[in-house]
């Protein structure tokens, strides 16, 4: 199946296995920022950016991509350079596995102008897992990228 | 994932006409269709895309206050909706909690309701509204009320070769307040335990005109207590009668045994929920 979309601001086109899903995709593309963690939707660590929504990779077929704007974390981290240096001042991190998706939920965060409070970010974050920092750090990167602390 | 043929039509017609062949299957957001196709769970030869039908996607309101909702809307589309928000306030609060930001981005009304897993949090809501879906196959349209919309786990009225393009949730009579309790003793992404949707028709001294009780998570279908009109529906509730209504929850539950709990602590919790759905909303106007 051919495919054409915007793939971190850059045109792309490609073909695609009908069963390809959009981690392998972007992965066979040398985006491994993108990882698979559960495989299921739940952890986060596979997090895309669709338009402003934050999408699991790993249960999303790369054919639905077509003519989108899709953003993975390596794109983001240039288009956004203040919140990724939110997340590195603030140590929003320490091993590592889960910070690509949860800079892709930041930035989704961002993008759709949610408020500043801590419940509100908790609350969006809570669908990206982190099992080191204690999710301490990781709001208060997004509070700092907010602009509000 | 197996390779198989995907189809993109842009119109309900051309949609129809590619799920006539055997083996297809009809793909909205995906969120538990290509969870199930990697399990293999779905033999799929082809796969009909409904993502590009502009005419199944949106949500538009009556003059009157009733909702039509397309049937591959997305769930944060629904939670945020000025529309679905003034209206029906409870479907709007519900939607706002399913699964993670990620699933409610891909996830549709459609899709949801035709997967019929039992422990989703919007169809005892749509239920307790009195909504309805409409089914279009390619001899025609029809409609059917949510009631006797699921047949069973995972099982719906929806033959194969049709789709469900919309549902329809009734304008709210005056006095209606309605409201979602979800209990996820797990972290808050998880499917509840027990999801409990109540609604209630108030006249202005505080008596009952109709009442709904809508449960997900406690039997293979969500379910409608029966009694919970025949219970409220010309009394003015005090604890007694919402203590009633809670046992009458509690009875319609037929649970399983998982890791969200016992059949025992399912029916319980019914009971618990119902309780705290109702007091909510009897207290609201105080």
């Amino acid at each position: 199946v051919k495919l054409r979309l915007s793939l971190n601001g850059e045109p792309v086109e490609g073909e695609v296995d009908s069963g390809t899903l959009l981690l392998d995709f972007l992965r066979a593309r040398g985006l491994t920022g993108t990882k698979e963690g559960c495989g299921v939707g739940v952890c986060g660590a596979c997090s895309v950016l669709i338009g402003s929504q934050p999408v699991s990779s790993c249960i999303y077929l790369a054919v639905c991509v077509d003519g989108a704007d899709l953003w993975t974390a390596e794109g983001l981290a240039e288009r956004e350079p203040s919140l990724a240096r939110a997340f590195v001042e603030h140590e929003g991190m320490q091993c590592g596995i889960c910070t690509p998706g949860q800079l892709v939920a930041a930035s989704a965060y961002l993008l759709q102008d949610r408020p500043a409070d801590e419940e509100s970010i908790r609350e969006f974050m809570s669908g990206n897992i982190c099992r080191c920092t204690g999710y301490v750090s990781i709001v208060e990167s997004v509070r700092s990228a907010l602009g509000r602390v | 994932l197996a390779g198989f043929d995907f189809r993109t039509p842009d119109s309900i017609d051309g949609a129809l006409e590619e799920l006539a062949a055997d083996g297809s299957v009809a793909l909205a957001g995906g969120t538990s269709l290509v969870l199930m196709l990697k399990q293999d769970l779905v033999p799929a030869s082809r796969v009909v895309w409904l993502g590009r039908i502009s005419g199944l996607r949106g949500i538009s309101s009556s003059p009157e206050g009733a909702l039509a909702i397309g049937a591959t809307t997305t769930v944060a589309e629904i939670a945020a909706s000025s529309d679905v928000q003034r209206l029906q306030p409870a479907l709007a609060e519900a939607a706002a909690h399913v699964g993670n930001p990620r699933v409610r981005a891909v996830a549709t009304l459609g899709g949801g309701l035709v997967h019929a897993d039992p422990r989703q949090d919007l169809p005892p809501v749509l239920l307790a509204l009195g909504a309805s879906a409409t089914v279009r196959g390619r001899h025609g349209e029809r409609e059917v009320s949510l009631e006797r919309f699921f047949n069973g786990l995972m099982e719906t009225d929806v033959a194969d070769g049709e789709i469900l393009t919309r549902v329809t949730v009734p304008a709210a009579p005056p006095g209606r307040r309605s409201c979602y309790m979800r209990f996820t003793p797990a972290s808050e992404d998880d499917f509840p335990t027990v999801g409990v949707a109540a609604a209630l028709d108030l006249d202005p001294d505080g008596s009952v005109r109709a009442a709904a009780v809508g449960l997900g998570g406690v039997a293979g279908r969500p379910v409608l207590v029966e009694e919970a009109a025949g219970i409220l529906a010309g009394r003015r509730p005090g604890a007694a009668e919402v203590a009633e209504l809670a046992a009458a929850a509690e009875r319609a539950c037929d649970p399983v045994d998982d890791q969200r709990g016992s059949p025992a602590y399912k029916r319980a919790m019914a009971r618990v929920w119902t309780r705290r759905a109702l007091e909510r909303l009897l207290s609201a106007g105080r």
